[in-house]
């Protein structure tokens, strides 16, 4: 199973974290600290999986952030790579060629999509275009709650 | 960067609204972002959490905005800050009306606890009457909270809710009960707590029959976990699985399921892994599911990383299961290209996948040498490791040494502790299954004491010197050259020339050894015994901190030495028995100063170890020369009681005349404990009742034993002298045949145990299978067994080797000379270095390509490898065994070698001689 999902940036800020596993913040804190620089200082060309005490570190940089998952040493890394590549895919369909930017002021909805995608550590939902719809009705219930209290009156 | 700004221009323009609500939040995120350091950073959080503080609690709170702030507690906890001040205020927004609010309390909350806090009790309340919602978005919120915060103790509070919504309308809702239901199945995986006689299974049966594939794969999900801790009530499901697979390979699912045109890869990758569970050592499951892996493995392709992902879980699927050598054969076959790919990633995953087909079909390594190698030398650490991984499972007598010498080379340049420690272990592990010879066993061992010593369990030390003791004199006067030579780098030639970087301080296991191979068998060195005295000596000096382990270990074999060289009068006695303080005048010099300053300091020590071992010393080298040797024989280590000769001595009998002469003179007659309670039981009848106590145990047979040397030593000696004899000329004759098994069968029961196998199998630790005589010549493989023969054990041997591999080499290592396109007198000054590597890895393997493809039932080999053409190697295993069994006491053990037993028993002899003389 996945162990977490971070989002970093290259210089080792934290962008979006999920702890699947039981991790209390002190733990949590040292994850992180301790992976950063192995990942960061790792050359593009190399290959994307690090063996990191008893997990294996699966990770990929698109642009400027790099994702990483902790994942058992006995899981598949391909289908871990493609499980991240899928959760690039469904946030850029979302956010419309998503940048780093996009997941920082909106990172409760990355941490949603991810929800979405990734239940209590195993990939919940195989198909982009279910997440989507899912997504995209949860925006639009969240829409119309918003204008029923906030505007009354106006549908939408 | 000029793009991403405009996007966020055009987004807040788009959006005002977004930009209203949530703009105290953007505030805070660009001044993050703005930041140049970590402490400015800090305290923009600390200020923030400060405000959130006041603003919570602040009894007027605008609800409304109770989304952002749950937002902003988040970001504050993401950058690690404590905000737990805020977790009840989470809880309370999580039964906010608006959706909005509720959902951003959720994921606060998620974030923020997890199944082992407590204040989750609170939220069953709030969280039981969402999953009973209308709206199914808050259904869903609610079981995605479920999955992270519901702990053992509350699942029966959920549970009965979270069935009801698997007959939910909406595949949504039904997908996340079954993932919610999963994650209690791991809260109790055996069932024997609050889910007992719960029928969870059942539930994941009947989901994965559901209509919308994303909820059977869900149900795979937790099915899968089932299965995994227990694999056999589904046996039943194979079929089911079976067919689910061949319908996605057939490309029956909605097309939404296909991802980059591969149908629906993730349900393919589950279903393979549950099939590797439930066919796992189950033939006829296995054969059940052999065409359908078949198809999987034939419609995926390379062409992208997720039909590799869906090739390499079939090769492990494969290679899990009962073995099938169509199926093996298939695997072989698909995974060259992986081998061969420019991307590290995929070599990575081929080198896994060929590990694991490499422990079921020796001779597949073989075809990918070329390949291999490019792995092992690639700069990628993360490849490189699991070549080495791929090495070891590939190891034999042949080999051996290359292997070794790859690992080492790589230990010596690693510095990860884990890695490290592993490596350590593998090359124990090997070195003492396949070590050609007893010197290179020695050599090797040391090797790794000195790169990774601090990684060495005792258990493995102790083995070393065994070994070290059982051999003869040559390996001996061997050791302990290679122990001075590492003495000497170490110590820079003392005042000589201070080494320009301080070296690494040699780890305490290998100089515990070292003290006892020099203290044992210091005088065969081909250099002055006060030239080793000066060595290790040089031990205190160089590591100023020494342990006082240590410290004993070396009194000791300073005792051995100066015993074995002449006693008091010798070089090294004289230097050690030099008065404290006398002005260098004896034989010594400095250094007999040096030795003499030590034995002080220990006589004076607090430590009364320390103390008893130097006194040891001067008691013992003050003895007439005769009986020095005789408390201290040469070379012999590895002598051992009989069961007879124990019981003779237990016996006492030279304690005879003494007691007859204290009978005479009208002391009273020993009586045996039970003789004396019962006596003493009568008189106090009526008294205090002693029962309770149990008598003291008694005389344990060893230690008394060991009386034999305060009175009787040179009879008692001559017994032990004659076992001596004959188990030393057992180990010489061992030792000159070393490519067998060391140990002759005859007379094992009176053998050393741990005895250095070159060919015999373990019973423990990871199958592996032997490379035999080639019996049959394969075409493609001339390599292989013409030069297994020839190769034997020595790495020299390589030469001869690489001529007849290079057709093989050479031929496939076009592939890669293209890609690293370097210049061709380089190249082929690599090629040659890589052939003979090559040839020397794989030399063996090849011929056994037919042998192993033609045996019918893989799985039955480690029975059939266990007959070797030596048939001491049952013996000897079993030998082995007991070797290991002994190690637990090591640390004890390791403590006694410095001590042979003779000299130990010598003291503990004073106090019963004493007594008995009363």
């Amino acid at each position: 199973m996945i162990h977490f999902v971070i989002l970093m940036s290259r210089q080792g800020k934290v962008r979006l974290a999920k702890w699947y596993s039981t991790y209390n913040m002190k733990e949590r804190a040292r994850v992180v600290k301790e992976i950063t620089p192995m990942i960061l200082a790792r050359p593009l060309k190399l290959c994307n999986f690090l063996d990191w005490k008893n997990i294996k570190l699966v990770y990929k940089r698109y642009a400027s952030l790099y994702f990483v998952c902790g994942v058992d040493v006995g899981d598949n890394e391909l289908i871990t790579l493609e499980i991240i590549h899928e959760f690039v895919e469904v946030l850029d369909r979302y956010f419309q060629n998503v940048c780093e930017l996009d997941l920082i002021f909106n990172f409760h909805k990355a941490y949603y999509i991810l929800d979405e995608l990734l239940v209590a550590g195993e990939l919940q939902e195989p198909s982009k275009k279910a997440i989507h719809k899912h997504i995209q009705d949860q925006d639009q219930l969240v829409e119309n709650a918003k204008n029923g209290i906030g505007e009354e009156g106006q549908p939408r | 960067m000029q793009s991403k700004l405009e996007k966020v221009v055009a987004g807040l323009k788009t959006g005002p609204r977004f930009l209203k609500e949530l703009r105290e939040f953007d505030n805070l995120v660009k001044a993050i972002g703005e930041c140049k350091s970590k402490a400015e950073e800090d305290r923009i959080i600390t200020q923030e959490l400060e405000l959130l503080k006041q603003r919570l609690s602040d009894p007027k709170l605008d609800r409304s905005r109770g989304k952002e702030y749950m937002i902003r507690l988040i970001y504050c906890e993401m950058l690690g800050h404590d905000a737990s001040f805020a977790y009840v205020k989470a809880l309370q927004f999580a039964s906010d009306p608006n959706i909005h609010t509720k959902k951003a309390a959720y994921l606060a909350l998620t974030q923020f606890l997890d199944h082992n806090n407590q204040l989750v009790l609170l939220l069953v309340n709030t969280l039981l009457s969402d999953l009973k919602s209308d709206n199914y978005l808050i259904v869903c919120t609610a079981l995605v909270a479920a999955t992270k915060l519901i702990g053992a103790d509350l699942v029966n509070a959920v549970y009965p809710v979270v069935v009801g919504r698997l007959r939910h309308p909406k595949e949504h809702v039904r997908k996340k009960a079954v993932l919610a239901l999963h994650w209690f199945g791991q809260l109790d995986p055996r069932r024997e707590g609050p889910l007992a006689g719960v029928e969870l299974d059942k539930h994941f049966r009947t989901m994965l029959c559901d209509k919308d594939p994303s909820v059977m794969s869900a149900a795979l999900c937790a099915l899968h976990e089932c299965i995994r801790s227990d694999p056999r009530p589904y046996k039943n499901l194979i079929p089911s699985f079976t067919s689910i697979l061949k319908q996605v390979a057939e490309h029956r699912l909605p097309k939404s399921y296909d991802y980059h045109r591969f149908p629906a890869p993730f349900i393919q990758i589950k279903l393979l892994k549950i099939l590797a569970l439930l066919g796992s050592g189950d033939r006829a499951a296995s054969e059940n599911m052999a065409a359908v892996l078949l198809q999987a493995l034939r419609r995926a392709n390379s062409s992208h990383t997720i039909g590799s992902a869906i090739i390499y879980e079939c090769v492990r699927t494969i290679t899990t299961i009962y073995p099938n050598p169509q199926l093996l054969a298939a695997a072989a076959e698909s995974i060259s290209p992986f081998l061969l790919s420019p991307s590290h990633n995929l070599r990575y995953t081929g080198i896994t996948a060929l590990a694991g087909i490499t422990a079921l079909n020796p001779a597949a390594a073989a075809e990918h040498q070329v390949a291999v190698l490019d792995c092992l030398e690639d700069p990628d650490d993360t490849l490189k490791l699991k070549t080495l991984e791929l090495l070891y499972k590939m190891t034999r007598a042949s080999n051996i040494q290359v292997i070794t010498d790859k690992m080492m080379g790589y230990l010596a340049t690693c510095s990860d502790e884990h890695i490290r420690r592993d490596i350590v272990r593998k090359v124990s592990d090997l070195a003492e299954r396949y070590a050609p010879s007893p010197a290179w066993f020695v050599s090797t061992l040391s090797e790794v004491f000195r790169l990774g010593g601090e990684h060495v369990d005792e258990g493995a030390a102790h083995r070393l010197v065994r070994l070290i003791a059982e051999q003869d004199a040559g390996l001996h006067g061997s050791a302990v050259e290679a122990y001075l030579g590492l003495l000497e780098a170490q110590g820079g030639e003392g005042a000589g020339a201070p080494s320009a970087a301080p070296k690494k301080k040699l780890p305490e296991t290998i100089l515990l050894v070292i003290c006892w191979v020099l203290g044992e068998y210091g005088h065969l060195a081909r250099r002055p015994p006060a030239a080793v005295l000066s060595r290790l000596l040089s031990i205190l000096s160089s590591h100023k901190a020494a342990t006082e382990r240590v410290r004993g270990c070396l009194l000791t074999a300073l005792t051995k030495l100066a015993a074995h060289t002449g006693g008091a009068a010798g070089p090294v006695g004289a230097a050690l028995l030099q008065p404290h303080g006398s002005a260098g005048g004896g034989g010594g010099g400095p250094m007999g100063r040096e030795a003499a300053e030590l034995v002080h300091q220990c006589l004076n020590s607090q430590n009364l170890e320390l103390q008893q071992r130097a006194h040891e010393l001067t008691t013992l080298l003050s003895l007439p020369p005769p009986l020095l040797s005789s408390a201290l024989p040469v070379d012999a280590a590895c002598e051992e009681f009989s069961a007879a000769e124990l019981a003779e001595v237990a016996t006492l009998p030279f304690l005879d005349p003494l007691v007859t002469r204290a009978l005479a003179a009208g002391a009273a007659p020993y009586l045996p404990p039970e003789a004396r309670g019962a006596k003493t039981g009568e008189a106090q009848a009526k008294g205090l009742r002693f029962e309770a106590y149990e008598p003291a145990p008694y005389a344990v047979p060893l230690a008394s034993s060991s009386t034999s040397y305060s009175a009787g030593v040179n009879d008692a000696r001559l017994h032990l002298g004659s076992t001596s004899a004959s188990t030393s000329t057992l180990a010489a004759a061992a030792s000159s045949h070393t490519a067998a098994a060391a140990t002759p069968a005859a007379g094992n029961q009176l053998q050393p145990q741990l005895v250095l196998k070159s060919g015999g199998p373990r019973k423990w630790g990871p199958a592996q299978y032997e490379s035999e005589p080639p019996s049959q010549h394969t075409a493609g493989h001339s390599a292989g067994s013409s030069a297994a023969a020839a190769h034997g054990t020595a790495a020299a041997g390589a030469g001869p080797a690489s001529s007849s591999a290079a057709g093989t080499t050479t031929q496939s290592g076009g592939g890669r000379h293209s890609r690293s396109g370097s210049g061709s007198a380089v190249v082929t000054a690599q090629n040659a270095e890589r052939e003979r590597l090559a040839a020397s890895l794989f030399g063996t393997a090849g011929g056994t390509a037919a042998a192993a493809a033609t045996r019918p039932s893989p799985a039955h080999r480690p029975q059939q490898q266990s007959q070797p053409s030596n048939g001491s190697a049952n013996a000897s295993q079993q030998q082995q065994q007991r070797g290991t069994a002994a190690a637990p006491s090591a640390m004890d053990l390791l403590m006694d070698l410095d001590v042979p037993q003779q000299q130990q028993q010598l003291t503990a002899a004073v106090g019963p001689a004493s007594g008995s003389g009363r």
